[in-house]
């Protein structure tokens, strides 16, 4: 699976675009400072997530499971370090 | 008599996650959760991370349920009580108050505690173990004022405590029992790269090293090592391990191990009766046989599954269980079953000269875990290959050169 273009913002964090017909989710978010390789998200969805060797979460399959699955990915972290954004642009996850 | 149709006993991530499960398969169900501790769902695997005792993480990072979660969820909450007996034939559990609460369906997600010091002054102020919130709190109070630190114990959490009291400006020693670290699930080169890292930050190792007494008036002052050795200390962090306290689970005629026996479905042998997380001592599918794992993951995923099956599912746990960690500069996980057998064969994967090594631990033709320092990029493979079972006996070679991608034998 391909990897998706991604940006670091200031804040340590890496943003990853989504774009699964259908979703409503259109950015998915990390935050490396955050982040401390728990890999919860891994549990939840392999598809999404992999460890890179900093033992931080990146995102390798940003389209591959419906959202249901995306949101239990990110309420699964114990740190919080996955943020999800609507089209607009909006957070939705953590609420 | 409150009556519930499911009582949760244990308020962590798998006791929390059985909950919302539940909730999301019974919408009419009532839901009732047994804690020892008063507080809401916590990152309890935050507590040792150096980001968040320092400050970098903010503090109410922490929190991972509100209050109004448990009231939006109908779930009720009972924190700051203790379960002390149950009966399984007219479902009832007594609880260290005197009151009594009626079950349909019972889950025990009772955790399981740490080992503690019994030596010569072990009872002086300045002594951590790290459980609970509370515990986590007091280190972090003791920090700001304490200069010399001794970490025992060469495991997860004494590795990332050593971290935290280093960058916290502490002058920290660590004590070994063993001849090296994490001895013997890590082998020597392992370690060698652990402790290097280590010593290099400014950790002071002692090997072979036991306590023997505790010294000082009130407070600790010194330690005292089984050679005669001693050591001045205004802390002392303890690794050391952990005990399952299922006396009063095992009166009430649920068969135990090492932890509370479950089958796949984590249905102990009592109908109605289920267990999850740290002391489910379960029979892993993949492993075949039982297992005991303390981690996170591994918590949430069988409260998800413990949920399910109270509600009459009938969905087994099979999952690859992993653990991982950072500190010093070098990352370390663990994935699968790691424990070091007669019957395993270990490939060498990279190199400790390296910086870069993995040991692959197979079996039956087949990997049964791996530990990785600074290779966690590979750490999902691993899981998935162990998942699927992939026959590996042609491919010992390949798995040895850390060149060859891993992903292409799935």
């Amino acid at each position: 699976m391909q990897s998706t273009p991604t940006t670091t913002n200031m804040a340590n964090q890496k943003e990853y675009t989504r774009k699964r017909e259908g979703s409503s989710i259109a950015k998915i978010v990390v935050d490396r400072d955050l982040c401390i390789g728990a890999a919860s998200c891994i549990a939840v969805s392999g598809e999404t997530y992999e460890l890179d060797n900093e033992n931080k979460a990146v995102v390798t399959g940003s389209d591959a499971v419906d959202d249901a699955t995306l949101i239990m990915s990110a309420e699964s972290c114990p740190t919080k370090a996955i943020l999800l954004f609507d089209k607009e642009g909006k957070q939705v996850f953590p609420k | 008599m409150d009556h519930f149709n499911y009582v949760i006993v244990g308020g962590g991530i798998a006791g929390v996650t059985a909950a919302e499960t539940i909730r999301q398969n019974d919408p009419n169900g009532t839901i009732a959760i047994i804690s020892d501790e008063p507080y809401f769902l916590y990152s309890r695997v935050m507590l040792s991370k150096p980001n968040f005792f320092l400050g970098k993480i903010p503090f109410d990072q922490v929190w991972l349920k509100t209050e109004q979660w448990y009231k939006d969820n109908k779930i009720n909450y009972l924190g700051g009580k203790t379960a002390i007996r149950f009966d399984s034939a007219s479902k009832k559990i007594n609880l260290s108050d005197n009151t009594s609460i009626g079950y349909d369906k019972l889950l025990l997600a009772v955790g399981v505690n740490v080992r503690t010091l019994h030596i010569p002054g072990s009872d002086k102020k300045g002594i951590h173990y790290l459980r609970t919130l509370d515990d986590g709190k007091a280190i972090m109070e003791h920090i700001k004022t304490a200069k010399k630190a001794v970490v025992i114990g060469g495991g997860f959490i004494g590795f990332e405590m050593a971290d935290l009291l280093k960058l916290a400006g502490m002058d920290t020693t660590m004590l070994l029992r063993e001849h090296h670290f994490w001895d013997p699930t890590l082998d020597e080169g392992s370690a060698g790269m652990i402790e290097r890292a280590m010593t290099d930050g400014g950790i002071k190792i002692l090997k072979n090293a036991e306590i023997a007494e505790i010294l000082g008036a009130e407070n600790i002052q010194e330690i005292k090592l089984k050679d005669g050795t001693t050591i001045e200390c205004d802390m002392l962090m303890c690794g050391i391990g952990v005990v399952n306290n299922i006396e009063w689970i095992s009166k009430s005629g649920v068969t135990t191990g090492k932890g509370i026996l479950a089958n796949e479905y984590l249905e102990t042998n009592i109908p109605d009766v289920y267990t999850a997380g740290d002391i489910a001592e379960y029979k892993d599918l993949l492993l075949e046989e039982n297992t005991q794992m303390g981690n996170w993951v591994n918590g949430r995923e069988q409260g998800r599954i413990a949920g399910l099956n109270m509600t009459g599912k009938h969905e087994a746990f099979r999952f690859v269980s992993f653990y991982t960690t950072q500190g010093f500069g070098v990352t370390i996980a663990f994935v699968g079953d790691v424990a070091p057998g007669a019957d395993r064969t270990i490939i060498a994967r990279g190199s400790p000269e390296l910086k870069s090594y993995m040991r692959i631990l197979v079996a039956h033709n087949e990997i049964e875990g791996a530990t990785m320092i600074n290779r966690t990029g590979e750490m999902s493979t691993i899981a998935k290959l162990i998942e699927k079972n992939i026959n590996v006996s042609d491919k010992l070679k390949e798995l040895a050169d850390p060149n060859f991608s891993l992903k292409s034998l799935l």
